[in-house]
């Protein structure tokens, strides 16, 4: 891609942004500007200044003085997400939502929450849990914001029985690129209402608008969850068994299948004392406790009928958080593996078809044996969605050029296999190229739309099917990798 | 400009092993009052990682940013990476003392410990030599309240435990934590010309000189709810009655991991305990720790409200905790909280203090 054009505020514009939300709301001191040019992935970008708005007003007359001064705006939540989503590559102004953050309704009667975009998940469920209800979060819930996980329509390891944030979304307010205030979608759990404008905003990375409150649906918390954990001689036993269990029709709540190399690295890094097995399935159902208990002696039969050497089985809610809090050491423990390497988000989260998910951890693994760097590979085999981490030298060139033809031969397999090549983190920079590929026939569709909405590319611009540099460029290490 | 920042450059591998998760925004203090990212310890990783770089200039900005931290270390604890973020704030901080970033605040106090030896310029700050078999290292702090801390004395004297008392320097904790290389070398060098030769057990009564003395010089350095939890089955108290949270010292929770040791102590003195909603290793700081007093009182007084918030709503009666800094700075946050809010103060009481009064 040739050089990008910086449109950072003029002088004058940042004059004017100081008058809309006050001096103590806008920074340009070296220490704001750099540390947000960062975020949770490996791309960064410096902007050129950063406000902290406190309501859709202020937002809609810094957009209008965009398009006025033709400068560019990143909104930005907590900054956790992972592909380059907030990099600010064209410069421009970071509007940071995390100060407008009040949990403005919950209405258990209607099922719905009305919240301001900065509200974190955690705090939501914590408002929420109060009153029996919760929404299924990603694993970053703690820090992320309802904006950023709107705006990338983020999962967790919930989804397969709750869904993503997308399903809960009814309505929203939002800025849109030219500045007005508009309200999309309803109050209301149905909607037939033409267009879903709503969900065209879920997942659009901060390229269509600011989003400055959502109207979301609340799911009941379960009155029982229980677990098993079931242990293979081989990873394809395991594969069968989830494609069965999902037959039956079951749906777990989580669903998690760990290879042998995981199970390892978490034996080794903490003291869970996982049997050591080819392939083991972590399994947890929720709701009603008669339910619950005849789903899991179903998913325990068909565990057997695949041929699992130990099926564990526990209701106690202890034990089920020790379980699942050893599958999230699952991240560090791999970490552990290479402490003197650095862990990149690069092909983190692809999705398959569930059947298909054996298959593709068997072909990451032939894939980690051809190039020489570390790719352990976990997930959510219940929904189809895949995690690695790719383990590297991030100051070694050569690391980089053969994670980038690893992760190509990844992202062949999983289109080979019927996938995507993201399931929950999104495209923005580090899987643009990819993404192109997958999508191909969407690309001019989602291009009107955008110049439809945003005719001067004021919001977010060089994203998804915009993005044409690979994903070794603007890297937050201190490496410079060849084209 | 070429700088080379070679404290900094040991923490490299930290700046470059922080995944950027943002996991710690969730628990600093700091961040969660200033709301900016460059205030998180993510932020500050960055802005190490810049000035390693060479990437931004040392400006006040960034000083700033890295003196606000008040050295709790509960990113520490939440860090999914294990990085070591405070250590690396110290590096930083080192370099910017030497770069010229100091506040007169803190000039006062390096000022202070190097003419006299102790924090507040008190040349008459010690209290009279004594032998035991077991050496009490007393702080500046607790020094500063020479009758509670003759009450502590006795008491310990009454459990069976004697101590010697020598004549006292700095332990060169709030030099090291502040980042003035220099000066905390020389602190070290006379704290260790006094201390070398004594080959004593060491008790201490303050956190922070706990876990100084533990890194600096001696790693069985003991505290004084230790010893008293250790000896507490044959330790006869007025009982005492009322509700009661405890607020854990970042230095002797996260810091030196003694948590349960004053909460068995409360009980068995008969008070009712209530957590507040963060507690134990994963408490919130009082807003006095890491020399941001010297730095931004402002936001000292932010956190210290925010902490006193945390215990009204668990309805105790009394705030009680074991670090005379943590005391002052939630004495400061009740009057605020109290003026602010049109109530009564809710008391705020050190451990030590009710002990002593329990034991009389
Ligand atoms: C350790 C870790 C674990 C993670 N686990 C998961 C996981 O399990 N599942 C998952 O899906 N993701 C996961 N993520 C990625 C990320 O946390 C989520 O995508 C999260 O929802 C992003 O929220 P945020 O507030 O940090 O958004 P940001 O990173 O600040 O922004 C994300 C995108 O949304 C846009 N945006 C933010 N707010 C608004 C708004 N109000 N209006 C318009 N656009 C906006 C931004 O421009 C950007 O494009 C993880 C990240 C980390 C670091």
């Amino acid at each position: 891609m040739a050089s990008i054009p910086l449109r950072n505020p003029s002088p004058e514009a940042l004059e004017k942004l100081s008058r809309i939300v006050g001096p103590e709301r806008i920074r340009t001191t070296p220490a704001e500007l750099y540390v947000y040019a960062f975020n949770a992935g490996m791309h960064r970008a410096m902007p050129g200044a950063v406000v902290q708005p406190m309501d859709p007003f202020q937002i809609s007359a810094i957009v209008s003085l965009a398009n006025e001064y033709n400068f560019v705006i990143i909104p930005r939540g907590s900054g956790t997400s992972l592909c380059g989503h907030t990099a600010a590559v064209a410069g421009g102004l970071v509007i940071d939502l995390q100060g407008m953050n009040r949990i403005k309704e919950i209405e258990p009667g209607d099922l719905i929450c009305v919240v301001e975009p900065g509200v974190v998940c955690d705090r939501l469920n914590a408002a929420l849990k109060k009153h029996r209800f919760f929404i299924p979060g990603p694993a970053s819930s703690e820090v992320a914001t309802l904006g950023g996980m709107v705006a990338s329509n983020s999962s967790g390891d919930k989804a397969l029985k709750y869904g993503a944030t997308r399903d809960y979304v009814l309505g929203m307010e939002a800025v849109m690129p030219t500045g007005e205030i508009v309200r999309f979608g309803t109050r209301t759990i149905k909607n037939s209402s033409g267009y879903q404008m709503e969900k065209l905003m879920v997942g659009m990375e901060g390229t269509l608008g600011i989003i400055t409150e959502i109207t979301l649906r609340m799911a009941p918390l379960p009155q029982k969850t229980a677990a098993c954990v079931a242990s293979f001689e081989h990873l394809s036993q395991a594969g069968r068994t989830v494609a069965e269990i999902i037959g039956v029709p079951i749906l777990p709540v989580q669903l998690e299948l760990m290879s042998r190399a995981c199970i390892e690295a978490v034996n080794k890094a903490t003291k869970l004392n996982l049997p050591p097995a080819g392939g083991m399935l972590l399994i947890a159902c929720d709701g009603h406790p008669e339910a619950v208990r005849t789903e899991i002696e179903a998913i325990r039969t068909i565990c057997s009928r695949n041929e699992a050497f130990r099926v564990d089985y526990t209701e106690d809610p202890k034990r089920i958080d020790e379980l699942w809090k050893g599958r999230k050491q699952m991240i560090p423990s791999l970490s552990a593996l290479k402490p003197e390497f650095a862990t990149v988000m690069l092909a983190d989260d692809m999705a398959v078809p569930i059947s298909r998910v054996p298959e593709a951890i068997v072909g990451f693994e032939e894939i980690e044996r051809q190039y020489d760097i570390l790719i352990p590979t976990y997930g959510h085999a219940g929904d189809g969605n895949l995690h690695t981490k790719v383990l590297l030298d991030p100051e070694n060139p050569d690391h980089w050029k053969q994670a980038e033809r690893a992760v190509e031969s990844i992202y062949d397999l999983v289109l080979k296999l019927g996938g995507t090549v993201t399931g929950e983190h999104g495209v923005a920079m580090s899987k643009a190229e990819y993404f192109k590929k997958e999508r191909a026939d969407s690309i001019p569709f989602m291009r009107a739309i955008k110049h439809a909405l945003d005719p001067r590319n004021i919001m977010n611009p060089y994203k998804i099917f915009d993005w044409d540099d690979g994903f070794l460029s603007h890297l937050r290490y201190p490496v410079e990798v060849s084209k | 400009m070429n700088r080379t920042f070679d404290d900094l450059a040991k923490q490299k591998l930290e700046t470059i092993n922080c995944t950027m998760c943002g996991y710690c925004k969730a628990v600093c203090p700091v961040f969660i009052d200033v709301g900016w990212d460059s205030a998180s310890p993510r932020g500050r990783m960055t802005l190490a990682y810049g000035l390693l770089t060479g990437e931004i200039e040392p400006d006040i900005s960034i000083a700033d940013r890295l003196f606000q931290c008040t050295n709790c270390t509960d990113c520490m604890r939440r860090c999914p990476s294990g990085a070591k973020c405070p250590e690396v704030v110290r590096a930083a901080r080192r370099e910017m003392v030497k770069l010229g970033f100091v506040r007169p605040a803190q000039q006062a106090l390096v000022g202070n410990i190097e003419t006299t030896g102790n924090i507040f310029a008190d040349p008459e700050l010690n209290l009279p030599e004594q032998d035991g078999p077991n050496l009490l290292f007393i702080g500046c702090q607790h020094l500063s309240r020479p009758n509670a801390t003759k009450k502590t004395i006795r008491l310990l004297d009454r459990i069976g435990i004697q101590v010697g008392i020598m004549t006292e320097v700095c332990c060169g904790f709030p030099l090291d934590v502040m980042g003035f290389t220099e000066a905390h070398a020389a602190q070290k060098q006379r704290f260790e010309d006094r201390f070398r030769a004594d080959g004593r057990p060491v008790i201490t009564l303050c956190p922070s000189c706990l876990v100084h003395l533990r890194e600096h010089y001696q790693p069985s350095t003991s505290h004084i709810l230790q010893e008293i939890d250790r000896r507490l089955d044959t330790i006869t108290m007025l009982p005492q009655s009322g509700t009661v949270t405890y607020h854990d010292p970042c230095d002797l929770s996260r810091g030196a991991k003694i948590i349960d040791e004053p909460r068995r102590i409360l009980k068995k003195m008969g008070y009712d305990l209530v957590e507040m909603s963060t507690s134990g290793n994963q408490s919130r700081c009082c807003g006095g720790g890491g020399g941001i007093l010297t730095w931004d009182s402002e936001i000292s007084d932010h956190l210290s409200r925010r902490r006193i918030e945390e215990a009204v709503a668990t309805g105790a009666d009394m705030i009680v905790t074991a670090c005379a800094t943590c005391e002052q700075t939630l004495k400061k946050g009740t009057r605020m909280y109290a003026e602010q809010s049109g109530t009564q103060p809710i008391p705020v009481r050190h451990l030590l203090d009710l002990l002593s009064k329990a034991l009389a």
